[in-house]
């Protein structure tokens, strides 16, 4: 038995990198906050651990996993005063990046890189590459079901990532959830109402089973466009009428 | 197994395991080792071997000569800090000469000669006069190269190292053996001064390495590759320039089914000079690309070239790496995935969605960007992030438009009326809409004809809020 005053009580005292099982972890440093209140208390680090594998499993795409980001993404890091501002790679992405939504979400696209591969396995390079040169801010990678003998390619990125401080994102299908995976943290996304709820399937801390719901809007402008109609021309705002600007 | 003249000039270890020394003939040779193989000495090419590796040597000074018995000499006195010491460029110029393919007894010393003889000896290392002439006397007299001729008349002296031949009287050893002998042996103390005949770069880089057999395999290929990227690195070096474009060429057997050479180019969006990016680059390059036929020559040229631009170093490295190692990651990455994959956004101004979002690839300048779009994003109505290719056309229940599960609108709709001006007008009204599953898509509704025609217009789903 542990005596109360055994330091086996606060691990956290001898070495960051101890924790109780019932404790969130502290120990890679501080992480980047995820700009939700709520999801940032239950991270362990405060936030998105920087230099790991983050696995996000989607039902489908389009769920609201990049509004999950969205705050994330658009405060760019600037490392140093010269250097161009954080880059974002985003790796076999499913459809085409409509650049003009991402620059309505904050995020300019002078600073999106997308790549495209025609294997997986020119994917998993793809993606060793920009993690070891470490010059991007975050990487998006979208990653089909592996099969039996590809899991080794996770640890491998999970490794590459850690030599560096990108911000590692892999996306992956919901049944992929009851594979094993490498990953430190790994989180369910399913589409709520107003919103989203987060599982914690993995993560260095307690086990939490209920989920998390975060409320996310599709569009920052769209309550805005929603009501009112028209905030700028509001008199001659009928359903088929445009504001000059728009009529081509 | 070397010959020269009928005789062993050179072998390997296994050859000599077998009973076979310096000076053997052919016969005694098949008779001992009959499976050894035998190869004629090709003077020519070894001096063409010795010349590239001068060549590649250059990168590490611009004071590089060739000497006899296939040494090359390298001044080094200057190039010692921006190497860090004696220590770590002897390690690099190790590497360099490995990656020739060849193997060479490193030696260094205050004088050249004195390098030169120590190099023939074996690996000495020494950096004072005092301990260079401490080894010196301790060589055989057959290493001086002007007292071959007198080396029984020496030996039968009892005069077998160069310390015992300087404590010999000077007037007498001139009368009988000539100056040369006392002048090599004062140019290697220190005591006379040395004249080098450096060896100049060439205005232009070609080279050329023949393969010792046909090879098919591109990762073969490209260690033959990386030989002659050294060279290209100690030529870019040595005249200062920087690479714009690389011309790999690969030679396939003449004969009946002569296929012309393979040309492999590869550009880069920045001049380069680093070996172990060009080597990266050209890995690449030789991985993704098949061969017509097994390759028995590999070339190498350097088509543009500008002036090298040194990136200045910060007095603290920052983490994240620099604009340099960004653009470094985008070569190899055009190098490997092909250029059209890796892609930057080049938005057009247009308000038809699939126009106005447009990609081009990452090698492409950005001063020939458009512009980016000068409206306020965040004044136009909801775009969604994801845009498809074609947009799905959407069948229609109960008045609702329906993918996977019935939609429900969740914005007055945004009319786009555009194209008129290209003949291909089209009237479209979005919405952002809302599935069962509270996923968000943005769909529009087509009007053919215009608004007020009797035909009923058609639904498509265009994007995804990701």
């Amino acid at each position: 038995m542990l005596s109360s005053s055994s330091p086996a009580r606060t691990p956290e005292t001898i070495h960051p990198a101890l924790w109780l099982a019932s404790q969130l972890a502290r120990g890679n440093g501080r992480g980047v906050s995820s700009g939700f209140e709520a999801l940032d208390a239950e991270l362990p680090g405060r936030g998105w651990p920087t230099g790991v594998l983050i696995e996000l499993l989607l039902p489908q795409d389009g769920v609201g996993e990049l509004r999950l980001l969205r705050p994330l993404l658009a405060q760019p890091q600037r490392l140093r005063p010269g250097a161009p501002t954080g880059r974002i790679a985003l790796l076999q992405a499913p459809h085409a990046i409509n650049a003009p939504g991402w620059a309505a979400m904050g995020v300019p696209a002078t600073r999106l890189l997308q790549l495209q591969a025609d294997t997986p396995a020119d994917a998993c390079w793809a993606a060793e590459q920009v993690l070891r040169a470490d010059s991007c801010q975050a990487l998006l990678m979208w990653q089909a079901r592996l099969r039996k003998g590809d899991h080794d390619l996770l640890r491998r990125l999970h490794v590459a990532a850690q030599a560096g401080q990108t911000l590692f994102f892999m996306l992956r299908p919901l049944a992929c959830a009851r594979e094993a995976s490498p990953a430190p943290l790994r989180l369910t996304l399913r589409p709520a109402p107003g919103g989203l709820d987060i599982g914690f399937l993995k993560r260095r801390g307690p086990l939490r089973e209920q989920s998390l719901f975060l409320p996310l809007t599709p569009s920052p402008n769209l309550q805005r466009h929603v009501s009112p109609v028209d905030r700028r021309t509001p008199a001659t705002a009928a359903a088929g009428s445009l504001p000059s600007e728009l009529a081509g | 197994m070397v010959f020269e003249r009928e005789r062993v000039a050179a072998l390997s270890a296994a050859a000599r395991a077998c009973g076979i020394h310096e000076g053997m003939r052919r016969g005694g040779v098949q008779l001992l080792a009959p499976e050894a193989q035998l190869q004629e000495r090709d003077p020519a090419r070894e001096q063409a071997a010795l010349e590239q590796t001068a060549l590649a040597l250059l990168q590490y000074t611009p004071q590089v000569s060739l000497a006899p018995q296939a040494c090359v000499l390298l001044e080094v006195s200057a190039s010692l800090r921006l190497f860090g010491g004696i220590r770590a460029l002897c390690r690099k110029v190790r590497v360099s000469i490995a990656r020739l393919g060849l193997s060479a007894t490193l030696s260094c010393a205050v004088t050249a000669t004195g390098a030169w003889m120590l190099a023939r000896y074996g690996d000495v290392r020494t950096v004072r006069e005092r301990s260079l002439r401490r080894r010196l006397d301790r060589l055989p007299v057959v290493l001086l190269s002007a007292a071959q001729a007198h080396l029984e008349w020496l030996h039968g002296l009892g005069c077998r190292q160069l310390g015992q031949l300087r404590a010999l009287p000077r007037a007498g050893l001139q009368r009988r053996c000539g100056k040369a002998l006392l002048d090599m042996l004062e140019r290697a103390y220190g005591q006379a001064p040395e004249v080098h005949d450096w060896v100049v770069a060439p205005p232009v880089f070609q080279a050329r390495v023949e393969l010792p057999d046909r090879i098919e395999q591109t990762d073969i290929l490209s260690a033959y590759a990386q030989a002659l990227l050294a060279q290209l690195a100690g030529w870019l070096t040595a005249r200062q320039l920087a690479v714009k474009q690389l011309r790999l060429w690969l030679e396939h057997e003449r004969g009946r089914q002569a296929v012309a050479p393979t040309d492999l180019r590869i550009a880069l969006s920045a001049p380069a000079w680093q070996e172990d990016h060009l080597y990266s680059l050209v890995k690449e390059k030789l991985a993704r690309s098949t061969l017509p036929a097994p390759a028995i020559a590999l070339g190498l040229a350097a088509e543009e070239l500008e002036r090298m631009q040194p990136a200045s170093d910060m007095l603290f490295p920052e983490p994240g790496g620099s604009a340099e190692d960004h653009q470094r990651l985008l070569e190899l990455l055009v190098a490997r995935l092909g250029a059209d994959k890796v892609r930057q956004a080049a938005p057009r101004a247009d308000h038809r969605p699939e126009l106005a979002n447009r990609w081009c690839s990452v090698m492409q300048p950005a001063a020939s960007l458009p512009a980016p779009l000068s409206t306020d994003a965040a004044r136009l109505p909801p775009r969604p992030l994801w845009l498809l290719d074609e947009p799905v056309p959407l069948r229609v229940l109960q008045h609702k438009p329906f993918y996977r599960t019935p939609l429900e609108l969740t914005s007055p709709p945004e009319r786009i009326e555009a194209g008129w001006w290209e003949g291909r007008p089209s009237t479209r009204d979005y919405f952002t809409v809302r599935d069962a599953q509270h996923a968000y898509y943005w769909i529009f509704r087509q009007w053919h004809g215009g608004e007020w025609s009797d035909e009923e217009p058609q639904w498509f789903l265009h994007g995804l809020f990701g």
